[in-house]
């Protein structure tokens, strides 16, 4: 018998010449990506962490026992509902997020498995197929125990098949970036910036503050994801090579739309959880530090690493790491009721921590809050006044992220409209008109919020509208303690 | 007519569409901005209506200062100005 230095490289390398076909008909550039090359180019594609399948299936089964222990062992409803509430909500924003994204996952791996241009590039996207459909299932089994509980957690399996628009927006970013996308893009978006980059907010940075908060399931579920993570991502970095030494204009590209695209989703996933639904005390650091720490440095070492250049809008991120998340969130209050979990108004002591934190805009933000105390104050707390302590006008939304149009300052919303081709398109900011100008194509044809309410296809009346996002009194997100803040109630206590 | 625009009230956290009439005046557009941002944004103050980079006089209509559908307008915090700087 062989031993497995033998017959791994032999078995990982299985690429042949075709006789009946061409390469190009076999792997046509509309699905194996830009820049085509024969296969003689990719020949020496080498993954840096090599495994067997048999070894695969030994790791895996190992690591989906830890879990299930850990599940046994801490996992009981009563040990969620010992959490503090809004982690819990924190939770709910996790759990609708994660598990049907990686399952595009799947999809975009066996894309790889199929076009990607080497044999051992194509085997570990098989196993990364693998991994992603474990990460879909992982989080369904262990969220589908709380539904009994709380039924804002069925969101965990609907929110991606919902019309809400958040849904909207996830589902713009995961269809471009996984259903519908070329070999060569998905694995270079995928797994150079959004594995090796913005996962570790959720994998690492989440992971540490669960830990924290004594959530010790989501800390042992997204740390097992995580170790899958670190092995399926190293595909990205050969395929990468390839394209920077081919089309560098092209690499440069797809790292800048990809950066851009991940930091808008992930500072709303992950920005909000850190800065306002972990309980102060639990907090390790603030959003903008574990930006700066597991985002930022990682991105200039692959830049450095490639030879590539930092974005041209970098100037406009580091501006957006002190606001954005902020702006989301505090428009996102005043909207509750459209999303599927509930949110907590940022108490006095909160509020300095995150002056400290963020001190650039704070003075701004920080007038928003104080506007939505008063209004608490004039109403008084308790559920049947939420309604008034609720937005009415329609949100509006950048046509390209589909997110809230929230980039900027309060002072300097940088929201602009683009006249194309007899249309008119809104976006956020410069960055996503930017990327909707390379690939108009791509991006002209979605009809976002706006658009479906204007043609009639979405409601125009708000509480119909709620309906059409799929949420019902039981389940639209309200606040946590309907406004009953001993603080808010002290009189005076809203300013910090 | 039914005229659809992106309303951005100085101190607000969103833009919010916001659907006015051609015949409407600008004042009344601003009333409706300033209802629609006011459980974030002390509205008081803010009195100046910026479309296209110019303040428009309140009593104009949207169809007089040329408004268009899913187009940008700004409601502004009047810092002491006089409205002589309006034209129509």
């Amino acid at each position: 018998m062989l031993d497995r230095e033998d017959w791994l490289p032999l078995a990982r390398k299985l690429d042949w010449e075709f006789s009946y076909t061409t390469e190009q008909q076999v792997f046509p550039e509309v699905i194996s990506g830009h820049p085509w090359l024969p296969q003689s180019s990719w020949q020496d594609w080498e993954e840096s962490f090599k495994t067997s399948y048999r070894e695969y299936v030994q790791n895996q089964h190992e690591k989906d026992m830890a879990v299930y222990a850990v599940r046994d062992a801490v996992g009981r409803l009563e040990n969620v509902q010992s959490l503090a509430t809004p982690w819990i909500n924190g939770l709910k924003i996790h759990a609708a997020a994660l598990p049907l994204a990686e399952f595009t996952g799947t999809i975009g791996n066996l894309r790889g498995a199929r076009f990607g241009r080497d044999s051992a590039w194509r085997a570990m996207a098989c196993f990364g197929a693998l991994d992603e459909f474990r990460h879909t299932q992982i989080p369904l089994l262990l969220m589908h125990e709380l539904v009994r509980w709380n039924s804002q957690f069925d969101w965990a399996h609907k929110f991606y098949h919902t019309n809400n628009w958040f849904a909207i927006a996830a589902r713009h970013f995961f269809d471009e970036l996984t259903l519908g996308q070329n070999a060569i893009e998905f694995h270079i978006a995928t797994n150079v910036i959004l594995e090796t980059g913005f996962t570790n907010l959720q994998f690492v940075g989440l992971a540490s503050l669960a830990h924290e908060a004594g959530d010790y399931l989501f800390e042992k579920m997204v740390t097992s994801i995580q170790t899958d993570e670190a092995r399926h991502a190293q595909i990205g970095h050969p395929v990468l090579t390839l394209v920077m030494k081919h089309d560098p204009d092209y690499a440069q590209y797809l790292i800048d739309k990809w950066f851009w695209r991940n930091w808008h989703l992930f500072s709303i996933l992950t920005g909000v959880s850190m800065d306002y639904l972990t309980a102060r005390d639990q907090r390790s650091g603030s959003f903008k530090e574990f930006m700066d720490e597991w985002i930022v440095d990682q991105f200039f070492r692959t830049l450095d690493e490639f030879g590539l250049k930092k974005p041209w809008y970098w100037d406009i991120f580091l501006d957006e790491l002190d606001t954005y998340h902020h702006m989301i969130y505090s428009t996102a209050y005043t909207y509750r009721s459209t999303l599927w979990f509930d949110f907590v108004m940022p108490s006095p002591s909160d509020r300095k921590w995150l002056r400290q934190k963020y001190p650039k805009y704070w003075n701004d933000m920080d007038a928003v809050w104080e506007r939505i105390g008063e209004r608490w104050k004039a109403v008084g707390p308790g559920p049947d006044n939420e309604r008034l302590v609720l937005g009415s006008a329609l949100p509006a939304f950048c046509e390209l992220c589909q997110l809230p149009l929230s980039a900027g300052t309060p002072h300097n919303n940088t929201a602009n409209v683009l006249a194309h081709e007899g249309n008119d398109f809104i976006f956020c900011s410069q960055p996503c008109r930017w990327i909707f100008l390379r690939e108009p194509e791509r991006y002209a044809n979605h009809k976002g919020l706006v658009k479906r309410v204007l043609s009639g296809e979405a409601p125009t009346d708000f509480k119909a509208l709620l309906t059409y996002f799929s949420l019902t009194p039981d389940t639209w997100g309200k606040d946590v303690y309907a406004g009953d803040y001993d603080w808010l109630q002290r009189g005076g206590a809203a300013t910090p | 007519m039914p005229l659809p625009l992106y309303g951005f009230m100085e101190g607000d956290t969103i833009g919010l569409l916001i659907v006015a009439d051609e015949q409407e005046s600008v004042r009344s557009l601003a009333g409706k901005l300033r209802d629609a941002a006011g459980l974030r944004v002390d509205g008081s103050c803010h009195t100046d209506v910026v479309y296209r980079g110019i303040v428009l006089d309140p009593d104009s209509t949207l169809a007089q200062a040329d408004f268009k559908p899913l187009q940008r307008f700004d409601l502004r915090r009047n810092h002491g100005l006089s409205e002589s700087r309006y034209s129509r």
